[in-house]
């Protein structure tokens, strides 16, 4: 016979469990990752305040890059589809995730809006994530490259305010440059606030409405074309 | 701001568990929290607060281990707390990812989780 030793009626136990909450949207994150390698699509996600010119940057790159890469975006928005409804003008499939409250996508949204996609049919996807340069930083969704979109007419303070943000993107693009005079900002000193908390960060500066930088950016998310090597997962 | 969703699965996680060893009820949540996460002690309490209600969690208490944040030399390898620069124009100081040793760029390697530990439970 097996002797069972029972907790008492009232005991009081200790049970250790030692789960990584976050982890269970790392693993989603990874997995997404490896959907999209197996077949060759490469991955940018991007994120910022409601307003800093994500959607724009978006389009402005899907019009540069759309003959030469298949592109599809996935829009991430609390209720609405005005962003992907203008994308979608330019002719590329669009995805829109409604978070209904939650103030960031995560990768498990992500994995559902990526079955909605023949992603034979794509090269490269744009993730625009919901407009917030907080809390989009705790979850990563398996892109190759993430972005923050900064608008130089925020405040002077964007990036000292939001410190870890910066430390969990690949590029900063310090966009509506064209109004900085207007708005008497700083663009050296944004810079230089970027490179002291975060020194590797590859940061370009982008005006969507003089497409200034817009290749830039697309070098620096590595969409160079494809015969000079581009476009590397 | 994503304490609430952050604390829904915490709270999701410990009553599978509990229910697991027949507790009748939680006396006890430790959790750790990195302090290079966006989440605010004082919000995960209140939202705990709010979603152990009317649960076998509810007046249990939540104890909350802040771990602190270690970065990694990507050149030399060197392991530290990340660096702060004291700016008392701010409340709280500005993380770097520099190497203190050599300069360099560094990378976060811990102080970004969020960690149910374990739970006292009343059987």
């Amino acid at each position: 016979m097996v002797k069972v030793v029972k907790a008492e009626e009232g005991e009081i136990l200790d049970v250790e469990l030692n789960v990584n909450l976050q982890r269970k949207n790392l693993e989603l994150a990874e997995a997404n990752r490896r959907l999209l390698e197996s077949f060759g699509v490469r991955a940018v996600d991007f994120m910022g305040s409601v307003g800093s010119g994500k959607t724009c940057l978006i389009g402005r790159l899907v019009e540069t890059y759309k003959l030469e890469y298949r592109i599809g975006v996935i829009g991430g928005d609390l209720t609405t589809t005005i962003d992907m409804n203008l994308l979608s003008q330019l002719g590329v499939p669009v995805v829109q995730v409604n978070t209904g409250r939650e103030c960031h996508l995560d990768a498990n949204l992500v994995a559902k809006a990526l079955r909605k996609f023949n992603l034979k049919e794509l090269d490269l996807l744009f993730i625009e994530n919901v407009g917030n340069i907080i809390c989009p930083a705790d979850f990563p969704l398996g892109a190759h490259r993430r972005v923050a979109v900064v608008s130089v007419v925020e405040s002077p303070y964007v990036i000292v305010k939001h410190p870890l943000t910066f430390q969990t993107v690949d590029v900063v693009a310090l966009n509506k440059v064209d109004l900085t005079e207007a708005v008497k900002a700083d663009v050296d000193k944004l810079e230089a606030d970027i490179r002291k908390i975060n020194p590797q960060l590859e940061i370009v500066r982008t005006s969507c409405k003089t497409g200034l930088g817009i290749g830039r950016l697309g070098e620096a998310l590595k969409l160079t074309s494809r015969k000079e090597g581009g476009l590397q997962a | 701001m994503h304490e609430f969703s952050a604390v829904t699965q915490m709270v999701e996680l410990v009553l599978t568990e509990a229910q697991k060893q027949n507790a009748k009820k939680v006396l006890e949540v430790r959790v750790i929290v990195g302090k290079l996460s966006f989440l605010n002690p004082e919000q995960l309490r209140f939202a705990y607060k709010v979603l152990s209600e009317g649960t076998i969690l509810e007046d249990s208490m939540l104890q909350i281990e802040e771990k602190e944040g270690v970065i990694e030399c990507l050149k030399c390898g060197h392991r530290s707390g990340v660096p702060v620069e004291d700016d008392p124009y701010y409340h709280l100081g500005i993380p770097f990812l520099r190497c203190p040793k050599c300069k360099r760029e560094a990378r976060i390697v811990e102080g970004r989780d969020f960690t149910v530990k374990s739970i006292r439970i009343e059987v």
